[in-house]
Parts: structure tokens; C-alpha cells; sequence
């Protein structure tokens, strides 16, 4: 994570992302997947191909890529099809837009209900025994039943969990990374699936976004850093008020 | 006709001939070489982060260092830095103190300068890569015996005082950093936090407290610390790659 100035002097957090050899893997078509859209099975960082049976390594070889380490779908609209082996790369998002990102949150183990669930436990003393940090009552006298979903002590962390509408401040085409706005789930150097924003104040940002996706061996050349309209470019002279 | 005849030794018989001095040439641009400064908040901190990241951020450390100049600093010199400010009358603000700590890595390194302005002790804590900075400049370059100056919230105000109108001390260049040596005086206790214990390791208080509390001090010791090799971190080969980068991006 990184600070971010603005041009009126405000400072942002960012957390930087690697775009690291994403391709896309297959496509699967909307009767196929049963679903509402068609799917783009898309992978991620590179792998070794030893460690997988010969039957999960035949997507890899169809699409003619090394093996990935993580492989996610995307619903994508039928005019957006990409061909399955193309690369993906940073430049595929513009600064300005707003993305979600999801991740595996990081996994803390079996934990109490204080830290799991937030419960303000006992006191310290003044004569409680041998309770601290316990759930206490955990239903009604009425009920006679626990719900189901009650909050109790178990496993935390681990599972996947999204933050919305973050904005993307810059993005660096030579060596894929994008800056995106405040924190996101997962430990440092994890694996994180990168969205459009599904938020509906975000709906009508995206302005000619590169579609379907940015390829390399177009025409467009872009220059090696993109920034957003209001960051401060560590080139220009310092932040004044006139 | 020569002087050297007349030349008498101190028991009156004549003097040998004594050579002049050889003469001793400082070669200073050698000596500014040799002194090399790298800035402490471009050594990376260990942990599991990619150095690939710490890579980047240099790239944008460097250049904000190439349009604005972040001038060589240690904690005890006295700084004078103006800010851009949009609540005051001329939108700038400047701020003269004794730097007390320097902090954080990379693009959020900070420094904290400390002034008594009417008797009122005012600690600002400035982030190098700030753009609202229009300007740093060192007005007295030295180091302390301290790494880090918080003591000086309960010494006598006398040695935080500095004018905000004080004319930078000149220095040759080719001179090595002054240390100054200074043992300060406190207040009477109880101070914001025990100074006297080892964890500290403060050499620059001048500690007036009986013997019996310095040795009972003593006891929050922790002997072990300096052997324990888990927490040996080794920056001199980083420093050298990072400090040949550094200024050969520097001279472009």
C-alpha cells in the first residue's frame, strides 16, 4: 500500500496490484452453463505443470498456456467474447473507473466469538468465574432451540469477501499494475479477482473503457504511466493555492 | 651566502638540516564520494512484501527528489520547512524546529520538528513526499547522540527553543557531520515515559536521579537482546545496490 496525493494537496492510501500472466482459458456458452450469460474462464499467475493429473491440465493445453495457479469465470455480455489464449493486461482498466475486487480474506483459525463476532464478553473481575470472553445466554427460555446461524466460536477467515467501488488512480502498461483506491481483502502477494463495479452509482463511469479488452499487438501505443485527472504527477512543480 | 649556517640548535652547536614538510593534499572530491548519504526511508523494511514494489516506489521517490530538492538531514539538525497553506494570509506557512524522529519507508516517510513558540512546545510531523512543501532547508546540519529526540518533551524548554528567524549555519562541504555531544537536562519526574531503562538506550539526558533508581532501572534490562540473530537485519549490501541506483538515476 502506497500514499496517493491529489492535486487540491488530499492524500489516499492505494494498494497496488500485479496483473501477472492472465489468459483467457475457455469460453463457455450460454446454453452450456445453464446460466443467464455466457462465462470466459480466465487464469491467473503461472504455475508448475507437475503437480496436477493429466485431465486438469487439458484446458491448459487447449488454450495453448501454462499451467495457472487460479482460475475464475467472468459473466460476460455476448459482444464481448475474447478468443480463448489471449493475454489480459492492466491496460484493460483506465484510471477514473471504479472496480470491485474479492479476494480470500486472511485466514486467523479457530477464534472466539470476541474476535469472531464482536461480543463485548464479561468483565475482568468484580466476581466472574472463570468467564471472560464466553458467548453467554445463546437463545431464549421460549424457543427451546438454538437457530440455525447462531453466532458461536469457529473457523474465521479464509473464505472469499469483496470491496466495492474502489477507484483505479493509475495504471503502469509496462509493468501491469494497477493502483486501486483503499484496502483491499487478502494478505500481501495473494490472488485477487478484479471486477467493474456492479454498485449502481457507478453504473455510467466507465467512458470508452477499451472493449473487449485491451490487446497488445493493436495499435493503440500508450504511454507508460496512466493517470487519473486529479492526482498529483510527482513531475510537476508543488502543490500551490494561488 | 646561506641562513642555514647561523642556525643554531639549543646547545649552541649548529643545527642538520631539517627538511620541509611534505604537504598534505586533501583531495575533497574524493572525500565527497567516499561520504555517501542515503536517505534512511529508501531502505526497504524486511518482511514478506515483493521487492518488486519497493522497486516502483523508488522510481517515484526519485522523481519527486529530481523537481524538488530533499536536502541531506539527521535527527538533531534544525530545519526550516514551508508549507502551502490555504488558511493563512500568504498561502504559505513556514515552521523552524529540531528534527526529533524520522519515520516510515518509502513514499510516506515523515519528520518531526519541534519548537517552544511562547512557551508553548509545538511538534509538527511533516511527510518528506508531501507536494504541499514548497521548500526544506537545513539551517544547522548535526547529528545527536539519539536516534530519536522524544526526551525532549521533558527536558528544560531551553533546548527546544530555536528562533524562527535563525540565519543557516555555514559548513564547508567536505567536512564530516558534526556530533554534538550534548547531555540535557529534565524536569523533575514524572516524565512521559522512563527514560532511564535500557529499552531506550538514551546516551544525550544527563539523568541527576540517586543511584539506587538508575540501578533498579537496570533490572528492565535485556542482555540477550543484542545476540538474539532472528532479529539481526543486515542492510549494508541493500544499501549498496539501492545507493548505486539512487544516484545514477539521480545525475541523469
Amino acid at each position: 500500500m502506497m500514499p496517493i496525493w491529489t492535486k487540491s494537496g488530499k492524500k489516499h492510501a492505494v494498494t497496488l496490484l500485479k496483473v501477472q500472466d492472465c489468459h483467457v482459458l475457455r469460453y463457455i456458452s450460454k446454453e452450456e452453463s445453464g446460466g443467464k450469460t455466457s462465462k470466459l474462464l480466465v487464469g491467473g499467475k503461472n504455475a508448475s505443470p507437475f503437480s496436477k493429473s493429466e485431465s486438469a491440465m487439458e484446458i491448459f493445453k487447449e488454450a495453448g498456456v501454462p499451467r495457472k495457479q487460479k482460475v475464475t469465470t467472468f459473466n460476460v455480455t455476448d459482444d464481448a467474447i475474447i478468443k480463448p489464449g489471449t493475454p489480459l493486461y492492466a491496460a484493460h482498466f483506465r484510471p477514473g473507473q471504479f472496480v470491485d475486487v474479492t479476494a480470500k480474506t486472511i485466514g486467523k483459525g479457530f477464534q472466539g466469538v470476541m474476535k469472531r463476532w464482536g461480543f463485548k464478553g464479561q468483565p475482568a473481575s468484580h466476581g466472574q468465574t472463570k468467564t471472560h470472553r464466553r458467548p453467554g445466554a445463546i437463545s431464549t427460555n421460549k424457543a427451546a432451540k438454538v437457530y440455525r446461524g447462531k453466532k458461536m466460536p469457529g473457523k474465521m477467515g479464509n473464505i472469499y469477501r469483496t470491496s466495492f467501488g474502489l477507484k483505479v488512480w493509475r495504471i503502469n502498461t509496462k509493468h501491469d499494475i494497477i493502483y486501486v483506491n483503499g484496502s483491499v481483502p487478502g494478505h500481501t502477494n495473494c490472488l485477487v479477482k478484479v471486477k467493474d463495479s456492479k454498485l449502481p452509482t457507478y453504473k455510467d463511469c466507465n467512458k470508452n473503457p477499451p472493449f473487449p479488452t485491451f490487446f497488445a499487438d493493436g495499435d493503440e501505443k500508450l504511454p507508460e504511466d496512466l493517470y487519473d485527472e486529479e492526482i498529483f504527477q510527482f513531475t510537476d512543480p508543488s502543490v500551490t493555492y494561488a | 651566502f646561506s641562513s642555514s649556517e647561523y642556525r643554531m640548535n639549543s646547545d649552541g652547536q649548529p643545527a642538520k638540516f631539517q627538511p620541509p614538510p611534505k604537504p598534505v593534499i586533501i583531495d575533497k572530491q574524493k572525500q565527497r564520494e567516499e561520504r555517501r548519504f542515503l536517505s534512511p526511508e529508501f531502505i526497504p523494511p524486511r518482511g514478506r512484501t515483493d521487492p518488486f514494489k519497493f522497486f516502483i516506489e523508488r522510481k517515484d521517490m526519485i522523481q519527486r527528489r529530481k523537481v524538488f530538492n530533499i536536502p541531506e538531514f539527521y535527527v538533531g539538525s534544525v530545519l526550516a520547512v514551508t508549507t502551502a497553506d490555504p488558511y493563512a494570509n500568504e498561502k504559505v506557512n513556514r515552521f523552524v524546529g529540531i528534527c526529533v524522529q524520522r519515520g516510515g519507508k518509502g513514499l510516506g516517510a515523515t519528520f518531526v520538528l519541534r519548537n517552544v513558540i511562547e512557551d508553548q512546545g509545538v511538534e509538527i510531523c511533516y511527510e518528506l513526499y508531501n507536494p504541499r512543501i514548497q521548500a526544506i532547508e537545513v539551517l544547522k546540519l548535526e547529528k545527536r547522540l539519539d536516534d530519536n529526540l522524544m526526551y525532549l518533551r521533558d527536558a528544560l524548554p531551553e533546548y527546544s527553543t530555536f528562533d524562527m528567524n535563525m540565519k543557516p549555519v555555514s559548513r564547508l562541504d567536505h567536512e564530516e557531520i558534526p556530533v554534538n555531544k550534548l547531555q540535557v537536562r529534565m524536569k523533575p519526574k514524572p516524565w512521559s515515559k522512563r527514560w532511564e531503562r535500557p529499552k531506550y538506550n538514551i546516551k544525550g539526558i544527563k539523568f541527576e536521579l540517586p543511584e539506587k533508581k538508575m540501578k533498579e532501572a537496570q533490572k528492565w534490562s535485556q542482555p540477550w537482546l543484542e545476540f538474539d540473530m532472528l532479529r539481526e537485519y543486515d542492510t549494508s549490501k541493500i544499501e549498496e545496490k539501492i545507493w548505486k541506483e539512487v544516484s545514477e538515476e539521480l545525475k541523469k
